[in-house]
């Protein structure tokens, strides 16, 4: 583990934890890029060419504020993907993937839970056609709903 | 298009757009066109979807587009939508209605990072600079992300992107466009520009490329916010210029041997276009060259002369983009190369 002011480099058994936990959850074998962390859940994807020395010495000169984008949050071991996080590795994950018809599409992407019985549990990937919707929580009978504020659908029925 | 209401520009402003559209027609034709709300342009965010698949999409709703530039197919415009007979629908003609207010904004497309809604003449800087994979680019005036995303498409989230803001409330924007484009191969840095150019300077950190689209008093943004007109003044313009000249300058001194910078702005004003590119071509006279470049609108060369001051010949080589020649906003660009 290497650590910048606000942000920390994943190496070895911690980035192994993460890709572990990738692969346990959604199949994901094959990942690129450097992960880093911030705070003690937020877990960023950096794919450019900077290295550990390169980040260190723009370090001493700038404040950094983040490198790459927030890839997901790591909670009890287990990594729930961001919407980004899903798409990036769209072509990697291989299960725990719910489907969504147009209908239920449209109530996930406005921030609602999703009433359905998967018979999965824990964290799965949400998918409509060819687009990935980021991460929810899959119990007996709903799927509970992450999607930020601002990355929602608007609500008609709640403005009228 | 119907003409809007917008405020009385200031006599001055008036008297210095006469100046430089000595043409009468001319003149007339960017009164007319100023008054006019811009486009509708998106850009395809080509690291999550082809422009095939999103025009499917798009054109699904009923969303009428249309590709002004043939060499670049990422680029929409929407020029509206098919008439539904709804109420409240504001028709453009018989066939053409109006987009809802924030409609581009809030599509699901949009919101998966699709696409980035973006001003035609403000992917011109990206187009000028031309990042290719691999390399390392400066973004110096980063915020609110619209060329930075541009970049890091065109790079395909490889090389290394700086992407530099002082101000943490348009970080924050900077931030959020980023993560919804899916860029991937991006840092943030806050800092002063000038102070970290100098950082980059002292610990020689280089770049292949640099963009400095540097604020300014956004003379070229009318159309989308008339509300320029109330805060134009020439002492912000004067103060400006300088800044503009010793962010270009101290981003110049990051590039490598070889690399290439675009200086841009969206205004008209030759304070802060022709006299910064005399500025800077006057300072690094042997270092420096300033390059021809391609664009898909048409521009107008750099001016050499402005009241009393005399700009070398070769500042005609950046370009002017007027919004009356291809209705859009209007720009200003200029590239260089670091020769030494």
């Amino acid at each position: 583990m290497t650590a910048i002011e606000n942000i920390k480099i994943l190496e070895g058994k911690e980035r192994k934890e993460i890709l572990d936990s990738l692969k346990t959850q959604f199949g994901i074998e094959k990942f690129n890029g450097t992960l880093l962390q911030r705070g003690k859940e937020r877990i960023f994807l950096y794919e450019g060419s900077f290295d550990e020395e390169d980040l260190k010495k723009l370090e001493k000169i700038t404040f950094i504020e983040r490198a790459g984008i927030y890839l997901g949050k790591l909670e009890d071991h287990k990594m729930r993907l961001s919407i980004e996080g899903s798409q990036i590795l769209k072509n990697e994950i291989k299960k725990n993937i719910v489907e969504l018809d147009n209908q239920e599409k449209d109530i996930w992407m406005m921030g609602h839970e999703i009433l359905k019985k998967t018979g999965l549990n824990g964290f799965v990937i949400m998918k409509y056609k060819e687009d990935l919707l980021g991460t929810g929580k899959a119990s007996e009978e709903k799927i509970t709903n992450f999607i930020p504020k601002s990355r929602r659908l608007r609500d008609r029925s709640i403005e009228k | 298009m119907k003409e809007r209401k917008i405020p009385e520009p200031k006599p001055l402003f008036v008297e210095r757009i006469k100046k430089l559209l000595t043409e009468k027609e001319d003149l007339e034709e960017y009164w007319k066109i100023v008054k006019i709300e811009p486009v509708n342009s998106i850009r395809v965010n080509t690291l999550k979807i082809t422009p095939k698949k999103i025009k499917e999409k798009l054109e699904s709703y009923g969303w009428v587009l249309n590709f002004p530039w043939k060499d670049h197919p990422e680029i929409f415009v929407v020029l509206g939508k098919n008439p539904t007979g709804k109420e409240n629908e504001i028709l453009i003609n018989e066939s053409l209605s109006k987009l809802e207010p924030g409609e581009l904004g809030r599509s699901l497309e949009h919101l998966l990072g699709y696409y980035y809604i973006q001003e035609l003449s403000s992917m011109l800087p990206i187009i000028a600079l031309d990042p290719k994979e691999k390399e390392s680019h400066l973004d110096l005036c980063a915020s609110p992300g619209s060329k930075t995303t541009q970049a890091g498409a065109k790079m395909k989230n490889t090389g290394n992107i700086i992407a530099n803001e002082i101000s943490m409330g348009r970080m924050r924007i900077l931030a959020s466009n980023l993560e919804r484009c899916g860029i991937t191969n991006t840092i943030i840095t806050k800092k002063e520009g000038r102070d970290l150019c100098k950082n980059f300077e002292n610990e020689n950190i280089k770049f292949d490329k640099i963009l400095v689209d540097a604020p300014c008093s956004g003379e070229g943004t009318l159309r989308s916010s008339p509300k320029t007109y109330l805060m134009w003044n020439l002492n912000s313009i004067k103060s400006l210029s300088k800044l503009q000249k010793q962010l270009l300058k101290n981003a110049f001194l990051n590039l490598k041997i070889g690399g290439e910078i675009v200086y841009s702005t969206c205004t008209h004003a030759p304070e802060e276009n022709e006299e910064v590119v005399n500025f800077i071509l006057n300072e690094f006279e042997d270092q420096i060259e300033i390059i021809d470049f391609k664009l898909p609108v048409k521009t107008r060369p750099g001016l050499t002369k402005w009241g009393e001051k005399i700009f070398k010949e070769k500042v005609k080589l950046s370009k002017r983009v007027y919004p009356q020649d291809n209705n859009t906003e209007g720009f200003f660009l200029a590239k260089f190369r670091r020769i030494k």
